[in-house]
């Protein structure tokens, strides 16, 4: 079953096509990872889904409930985290959280018993701080806490660790993975090694459109290539490989530096059988072979160019 | 109006923490100190300025009550008007609200919650001021008995529900301070101006805010004030009513 299903949206903003019959599923239970340039439209969709802004076509469902602009049904199945999180300085986070659930309606009790939960998850129990003296990485996670504090469906997530050091990203993204078994996670992002960090289902927009999606592992195989790398000994034994035929025909993708050579290929199993071969044949002993896998990184840049 | 009591009570305590009622209740309380106390100083004001200066007749409690209402709705509200055009905007700038309303809070709740927690704080600082005004007018003048005294303030009262409801509509409008604010003197001008068209005279809503001394001299009578209270509450409840609805669209 899928959590969130977007049906031909589209956007324009003072004359520019911000979304473009823009299509996404984002199944149960997965952690998606959102990925675009800065501008592509990341938070425009998701504001959208959250009924924040109007799309100018198109349909979005959340649990099968369709999303309405202005007073939605489907946000109590929304826990949302926008890129900067806001709140009100003056009070403390145990008062925030009091706010919501006086907001959603939930008894006194249960209240404190989820506020004092979540706040334990994301390492702010023992915080007397008003939020004005937070941190930003402070602020973001109390922002999952606030976000989680409904126990949402879908957990919305707009560049949760972009704006974080290396610390306060590990952190949010041990957050993100620890509540991955009970909710969600839909989160954009431009950072690709977060997502190959945490995310099992990925949609790459660019142009308005999603132009990749799928499963991490479906992704990489459909798109992209591997490669492999052989390292040898001397520059001799290098030649020596690079002079065989068998070999020519890989040679004008093929990337050197020093002894090192990498072989670029979509059929990489017919490549190693040829390259084991070529190496028994020429009596060749590399010091070193490595099937590369395609980063999410190179595949991007593929297809956006 | 999911929610409205749990913002209504934010809004309190926002307000008491960020100064706004106190700075508010400071400004009222010393109009309420001063109308009195500058209207009995005055003689000698004059005679301290200029020796040859004299006041026609000697001060008494009427001076007191004129003090009183154009302070009251010259500065008085004005300082009104600066402190709570503030009341959206940094929520819209900062996207403070668009976390809460994601949780469920009604659009609905939000505008009445604003309206509600500033005219409560409005009617405090209003009334506190009226009651200094009039212990210390008693105190100066024990042997004057004036009529219509609280009427001519329930008017005044009145206008600050009108000011609030017109501000609020501009802070709907519009995203910054200085806008709904510069809104909020725009629609009162324009009030006061069609006032001056001679059938409207009788309706002007802005007749409560000028008059007030006049109702207590004996100058004006109670009826005058009706239909301008009337027109004043149409406007406050349409205002209301139309930020409502501009503040579902609007995108936050």
């Amino acid at each position: 079953m899928n959590v969130l299903t977007i049906q031909g949206l589209s956007k324009t903003f003072g004359g520019q096509k911000i979304l473009d019959n823009l299509d996404m599923a984002v199944p149960e239970g997965s952690v998606f990872g959102f990925i675009g340039q800065n501008g592509a439209g990341k938070t425009t969709t998701m504001k959208m889904v959250l009924g924040l802004l109007r799309p100018d076509q198109g349909e979005i469902s959340v649990c099968n409930e369709p999303v309405h602009f202005g007073q939605t049904k489907t946000n109590p199945y929304i826990g949302y985290l926008p890129d900067v999180p806001e709140f009100y300085d003056y009070m403390a986070p145990a008062r925030y959280l009091a706010l919501c659930g006086e907001i959603v309606g939930l008894s006194k009790a249960e209240t404190q018993r989820r506020s004092e939960e979540l706040l334990f998850l994301v390492g702010l129990s023992n915080t007397k701080k008003t939020i004005g003296g937070f941190s930003r990485g402070m602020k973001q996670r109390l922002g999952i806490a606030q976000a989680l504090f409904t126990r949402p469906k879908l957990l919305i997530c707009d560049e949760p660790t972009s704006a974080l050091d290396p610390v306060g990203r590990k952190e949010i993204l041990d957050i993100l993975r620890k509540i991955s078994g009970t909710t969600t996670v839909l989160f954009s992002t431009h950072i690709l090694s977060d997502v190959e960090r945490i995310c099992d289902h990925a949609a790459l927009l660019n142009q308005g459109k999603i132009v990749v999606g799928g499963t991490l592992s479906e992704i990489k195989a459909l798109h992209g290539h591997e490669s492999l790398l052989l390292e040898f000994s001397t520059d001799d034994a290098l030649h020596t490989f690079k002079s065989q035929v068998a070999i020519q025909p890989l040679l004008d993708t093929a990337e050197e530096k020093g002894n090192e050579i990498v072989l670029h290929s979509p059929e990489m199993e017919k490549v190693q059988h040829t390259v084991f071969r070529v190496l028994a044949e020429a009596a060749l002993c590399p010091v070193k072979i490595e099937v590369l896998e395609p980063s999410l990184e190179s595949l991007f840049l593929e297809v956006i160019r | 109006m999911n929610g409205y009591a749990a913002f209504l009570k934010k809004e309190l305590a926002e307000n008491l923490k960020n100064y706004r009622f106190l700075i508010l209740f400071a400004v009222f309380l010393i109009f309420g100190l001063t109308s009195p106390f500058l209207a009995r100083l005055m003689p000698e004001i004059l005679a301290a300025v200029d020796a040859d200066m004299q006041m026609g007749s000697a001060p008494a409690a009427l001076d007191a009550w004129e003090q009183f209402y154009k302070n009251i709705s010259g500065v008085g509200f004005s300082a009104l008007i600066i402190l709570f055009g503030s009341c959206m905007s940094g929520e819209y700038s900062r996207g403070t609200l668009a976390l809460l309303v994601t949780k469920g809070l009604s659009r609905r709740a939000v505008i009445f919650a604003k309206y509600t927690v500033a005219a409560i704080l409005m009617t405090a600082c209003y009334w506190a001021g009226f009651l200094a005004a009039y212990c210390y007018t008693a105190y100066l003048w024990p042997d004057t008995t004036l009529s219509h005294v609280f009427t001519a303030a329930f008017y005044l009262w009145l206008i600050g529900f009108l000011y609030l409801s017109i501000l609020l509509l501009g802070c709907v409008i519009f995203k910054q301070t200085f806008t709904s604010i510069l809104f909020t003197g725009g629609i009162v001008a324009i009030i006061s101006l069609l006032g001056i068209v001679e059938p409207l005279t009788k309706f002007n809503p802005l007749l409560l805010t000028s008059k007030n001394a006049e109702l207590i001299s004996g100058a004006a009578s109670v009826a005058e004030f009706f239909m301008p209270a009337v027109i004043a509450i149409a406007i406050t409840m349409i205002s209301l009513w139309l930020a409502t609805i501009l503040f579902d669209g609007k995108q936050l």
